[in-house]
C-alpha cells in the first residue's frame, strides 16, 4: 500500500506543478465572474443560471484534467524510460497501475474540492445559503464518475499507442455517454435488428456516468436531497466499473513489453 | 565467494511482426555467473543481447527457456529485485521533481524508514556531488547531473548488486570520470556491479571479469587480465572474439 | 529580374489594388452597416439567422427553469409542453398543449437503469411561481430565475414579440418590477416600431401600475393608429373587415377598444366609453353582455343632466 501511495504522490505533485489545473480554474472563475456581473433587470438574487454555468464548467474542466493527466501517465513513463528503474524496484505491474490510478483519482478529488468550494461561494454570494449536504452528494458522485473515466483512460493508455489518440477516444466516448447515455435504450427501440441488439448491448455495457452529470439539475434548482440509499447504490455501481477497467488494465499491462 | 547472479541456458526469442517470418533469437543458451564483490563487465556490439539479458534479469522480459536468478531467487519474483539497484541507459527522470524528492519517492517504494531515508539521501547526494542542486527540479539539470541522479536512485536501497546499462553513454569526459570514480568507490565498498558497456577502456579500468556476447551467444568469459594477456589490448580481443575482420590492412 | 524586386513590386500592386477596392466598396459597406445597426445587436451580427434558433432554445430554457429542470427532452413525450408554460400562463399565446401535465412525460421506466436514474433528475411537475420543488409559496419570487434566459432570447431574436410580452408579464405581475417591465417594452418597441401588442402592454403598465390614465389613453390610441398604418393602401372600412377576419388581430382590436372604453368610464367620459364599446363589440366573440353594458351606459348618460340644462 505504501508503494501505491508513493506512486500516487508523484502523480499529485505532477498535477500541482503543471499549469493545466490553474489555467482551467482561473478560466472558470473569470467566466463565472463575468457572467455574474451582467445586470439582469436590476435583480442581484438571480443565481441559477450562474450555478448551471459554473457546474458545467466544473464538469468540463474536471474531465479535461482527468483524461489528459491519466492519458499521459504510462506513455510518459515509457517514453522517458522512467518505467525501467521503476519496475526494477520490488514493485509489481498491478501496483504500478493502482498507484497511477489512485494518484490521478486523488488529484482529481483535490481539484474538485477547489472547484466546489468556489461553486459554493459563488452560489452563497447570491442566495446566502450553504446546502452543504447537497453539494457533498454532487461532489462525491462527480468524483466517483471521474474515477470511472480515469480507470477507462488508464486502460486506453495501454491499448492505444499515442496519448492524443487515447484522449480523443475517451473524450468522445465520455461525451456520448453524458449526452445520450440515458436514452440509448429508447433509441434502440426505434431501430430494427441487428442494430437494436447492438445498441442495447452498448447501453447495458457502458458505465452510466451521466447519472451524476444529470444530477446537476437538482443542485441548480435547489431540489431536496437525494436519498442516501440511492447515493450509496450509485457509488457501488461506479466502483464496480472502476474495478472492471482496472482489472482489464492490469491484465493488458501484464502482457505488455516494458520497452 | 557466493553467486549473486546466475543465468542457466537462457534463451529469448521475439516473435516477428512480419508475416511468416521466423522468430528473432535475442539470446541463445546464455550461462553466466557473477560472484559477490565482483565488478563484471558485460560487453558486446550493438544488438548482441546485452540489454535483453538485463531485461530478463530485471523481470521485464520473460525468457523463452532457461532460467535466471538473483540471490538464488527466480527473477520473476518481485522480491528478487529488493537488493538490486539499476541504472538504465538514457533515462529522463520526472522533470517536475527535485533530486531529493525523486530519491525519497524511490526510498518509499523500497519501504525504507523515514530516518534512514533522510540519512541515505544525504549520503547519496554527497556521493554523486549534487548536494548543491538537491532542491532544484530535475528539468534544470545538465545531462551529466541527470545521469548522477540516476546513479543515486540506483543506490537508494544500498543494493548488494548494481546493474548498470551504458552508464557513461552521452557524457563528456569529466562526467565519465565522475561515474567511473563512483563505480570504483562502490567496488571498494565490496558491492557487486554488473556493467554493460561499449567503453572498453572503462571496462578494462574498473572490471574484474568480463563476458563478451555476440548475436545472443556467449563468446568469451574470464578475468580481464587473462583476456588481455593473450591479445595486445582488450579492444583487439573484443574484435577477434566477435569475429570482426578489419577491411583495411 | 531580381526575385526580391518582383516580390516588392507585387506587394505594391496588391496594396494599390486593395486600396482601390476598399475605396469602391466603402459606400456600399456603409449602407449595409446602417441596415445592420437598425436590425440587430452583437449576437445577431455574430450568428446571423441562426440566432433565432438559439433564441428559441433559450426561451425553452426559461420554461425549463420555470419547471425547476423538470422538462422533456427530444426522447420524451412532450405533448404537454408544446407551448412553453411561461407563455401559456401569461395569456400571450394560444396553448397547443395536450395530454395531462401532471402525468410524467417520461412514462413508466423502461428498465432498471432508467428507473434508478430517475432518482437523480427532477421528477415532479412544479412551477416556480408556486414555490418550485419545495412547494413553499413564500418562495414564489424564485420565478426571477427565468429572466436571464428571456433576456438572452430577446437579444438573439429582437423581433420576437412573445419574448417581450412574457418577460413583461413576469416582471410586472410576479416580481413587481414595473420600471424594468416598461424598459423591456420600450426596447421591444425600438426593435419593432408600432407593434400594437407591445403598445397595449405598455398602456396597461401606465393604467394599472402608474394610474396615469392620460398616458395610458395616448399609448392605446397610438396602438390603434399604428395598427391602422400597417395597411396604408387599404381603405379604413376594409381594414377593419380584414382585421376582424384574423383571430389574433381581432382579439387585439377588442382588447384595445375594451381597455380604452373602461378607461373612459373611469374618467367619467360615458359618451366616449359607449363609442369604444361599440367598436369593441365588432370584434367580440359574444356580444350579449357587452350590448347590455352599452345599454346601461346609454341609460346612465340619459339620466345625467346635460351641461346646458344645468345652466
Amino acid at each position: 500500500m505504501r508503494t501505491i501511495f508513493a506512486l500516487a504522490g508523484v502523480v499529485i505533485k505532477e498535477l500541482y506543478r503543471r499549469k493545466d489545473f490553474y489555467v482551467l480554474f482561473i478560466l472558470t472563475i473569470v467566466i463565472c465572474v463575468i457572467m455574474a456581473s451582467v445586470n439582469i433587470f436590476n435583480d442581484n438574487q438571480i443565481v441559477r443560471y450562474l450555478k448551471e454555468l459554473c457546474l458545467l464548467l466544473i464538469w468540463i474542466s474536471s474531465l479535461v484534467i482527468a483524461i489528459t493527466t491519466t492519458a499521459r501517465q504510462i506513455p510518459a513513463e515509457r517514453e522517458q524510460r522512467t518505467l525501467l528503474p521503476l519496475l526494477a524496484k520490488p514493485l509489481t505491474r498491478t501496483q504500478l497501475i493502482l498507484g497511477k490510478f489512485l494518484g490521478c483519482w486523488l488529484a482529481c478529488g483535490l481539484v474538485l474540492i477547489c472547484f466546489y468550494v468556489f461553486f459554493g461561494a459563488l452560489a452563497a454570494s447570491r442566495e446566502h445559503a450553504w446546502p452543504l449536504l447537497s453539494y457533498f452528494q454532487a461532489a462525491i458522485l462527480h468524483w466517483m464518475a471521474l474515477g470511472v473515466v480515469i480507470a477507462m483512460t488508464l486502460l486506453g493508455s495501454l491499448v492505444f499507442a499515442a496519448p492524443s489518440s487515447n484522449s480523443t477516444i475517451c473524450f468522445v466516448l465520455v461525451a456520448t455517454i453524458l449526452c445520450v447515455g440515458r436514452y440509448l435504450d429508447a433509441v434502440a427501440l426505434t431501430l430494427g435488428e441487428p442494430l437494436r441488439s447492438v445498441i442495447y448491448a452498448f447501453y447495458y455495457a457502458i458505465p452510466h456516468v451521466e447519472i451524476p452529470f444529470e444530477m446537476r439539475n437538482l443542485i441548480v434548482h435547489d431540489w431536496p436531497l437525494i436519498g442516501w440509499k440511492f447515493i450509496g447504490l450509485d457509488i457501488l455501481y461506479l466502483l464496480a466499473y472502476m474495478a472492471i477497467f482496472l482489472v482489464a488494465a492490469c491484465l493488458v499491462f501484464r502482457r505488455k513489453p516494458v520497452n | 565467494m557466493s553467486v549473486i547472479l546466475k543465468t542457466d541456458k537462457l534463451r529469448v526469442e521475439f516473435k516477428s511482426r512480419e508475416f511468416r517470418q521466423s522468430p528473432k533469437v535475442a539470446l541463445s543458451g546464455l550461462d553466466l555467473e557473477v560472484g559477490t564483490g565482483e565488478v563484471f563487465g558485460f560487453l558486446g556490439p550493438n544488438g548482441a543481447g546485452k540489454t535483453t539479458t538485463i531485461n530478463v534479469l530485471l523481470g521485464f522480459v520473460q525468457p523463452t527457456s532457461g532460467a535466471a536468478a538473483l540471490f538464488g531467487i527466480d527473477v520473476r519474483q518481485p522480491i528478487a529485485r529488493q537488493r538490486i539497484g539499476y541504472l538504465p541507459e538514457m533515462t529522463y527522470y520526472y522533470k517536475f521533481l527535485s533530486a531529493e524528492e525523486l530519491l525519497r519517492f524511490y526510498a518509499k517504494i523500497f519501504g525504507l524508514p523515514r530516518n534512514e531515508t533522510d540519512k541515505r539521501i544525504a549520503q547519496l547526494l554527497k556521493l554523486v556531488e549534487l548536494e548543491h542542486a538537491s532542491k532544484r527540479q530535475i528539468k534544470t539539470y545538465s545531462k551529466g547531473m541527470q545521469q548522477r541522479v540516476g546513479l543515486a536512485q540506483a543506490l537508494i536501497n544500498n543494493p548488494d548488486l548494481l546493474v548498470l546499462d551504458e552508464p557513461t553513454s552521452g557524457l563528456d569526459p569529466v562526467g565519465r570520470m565522475k561515474v567511473r570514480e563512483i563505480i570504483q568507490r562502490l567496488k571498494n565498498e565490496g558491492k557487486t556491479v554488473f556493467f554493460a558497456s561499449h567503453e572498453l577502456g572503462e571496462v578494462e579500468t574498473v572490471c574484474d571479469r568480463v563476458a563478451i556476447i555476440s548475436e545472443g551467444e556467449l563468446k568469451a568469459i574470464g578475468r580481464v587480465s587473462e583476456i588481455v594477456a593473450q591479445h595486445p589490448s582488450l579492444e583487439k580481443a573484443f574484435l577477434e572474439v566477435i569475429g570482426y575482420k578489419p577491411q583495411l590492412a | 529580374m531580381n526575385p526580391a524586386r518582383t516580390l516588392w513590386l507585387l506587394l505594391v500592386v496588391l496594396f494599390v489594388f486593395s486600396f482601390d477596392l476598399a475605396a469602391k466598396l466603402q459606400p456600399q459597406f456603409q449602407s449595409i452597416e446602417s441596415t445592420r445597426r437598425q436590425s440587430g445587436n452583437f449576437f445577431s451580427l455574430l450568428l446571423g439567422d441562426s440566432s433565432k434558433i438559439f433564441a428559441n432554445s433559450f426561451f425553452i430554457k426559461a420554461d425549463e427553469y420555470y419547471h425547476s429542470g423538470y422538462y422533456p427532452t427530444i426522447f420524451d413525450n412532450n405533448s404537454a409542453f408544446q407551448t412553453p408554460h411561461i407563455a401559456e400562463d401569461t395569456g400571450a399565446v394560444a396553448s397547443h398543449n395536450g395530454g395531462e401535465e401532471e402525468t410524467s412525460f417520461m412514462g413508466p421506466p423502461r428498465d432498471w437503469i432508467d428507473a434508478f436514474g430517475r432518482n437523480f433528475i427532477p421528477n415532479r411537475h412544479t412551477h416556480l411561481d408556486e414555490g418550485g420543488p419545495t412547494d413553499d409559496l413564500s418562495e414564489s419570487s424564485q420565478v426571477r430565475e427565468i429572466l436571464p434566459w428571456l433576456k438572452l432570447s430577446a437579444e438573439l431574436d429582437p423581433e420576437n414579440i412573445q419574448t417581450y410580452l412574457v418577460t413583461t408579464f413576469w416582471l410586472r405581475t410576479r416580481l413587481n418590477k414595473v420600471s424594468e417591465a416598461e424598459q423591456v417594452l420600450r426596447e421591444g418597441l425600438r426593435n419593432n416600431p408600432g407593434n400594437p401588442q407591445l403598445f397595449f402592454e405598455l398602456g396597461r403598465i401606465y393604467d394599472e401600475n402608474y394610474h396615469d390614465i392620460a398616458r395610458a389613453r395616448n399609448i392605446w390610441e397610438a396602438a390603434l393608429r399604428s395598427w391602422a398604418r400597417e395597411e396604408p393602401d387599404v381603405p379604413q372600412s376594409d381594414r377593419l373587415k380584414m382585421t376582424l377576419e384574423n383571430f389574433d388581430d381581432r382579439f387585439m382590436f377588442e382588447q384595445l377598444q375594451t381597455s380604452l372604453a373602461l378607461l373612459e368610464e373611469k374618467s367619467g367620459n360615458t359618451a366616449a366609453a359607449i363609442a369604444r364599446w361599440q367598436q369593441a363589440i365588432l370584434a367580440a366573440p359574444s356580444t350579449a353582455d357587452m350590448q347590455q353594458h352599452i345599454e346601461d351606459l346609454k341609460h346612465k348618460l340619459a339620466e345625467q343632466p346635460s351641461p346646458a340644462s344645468s345652466k
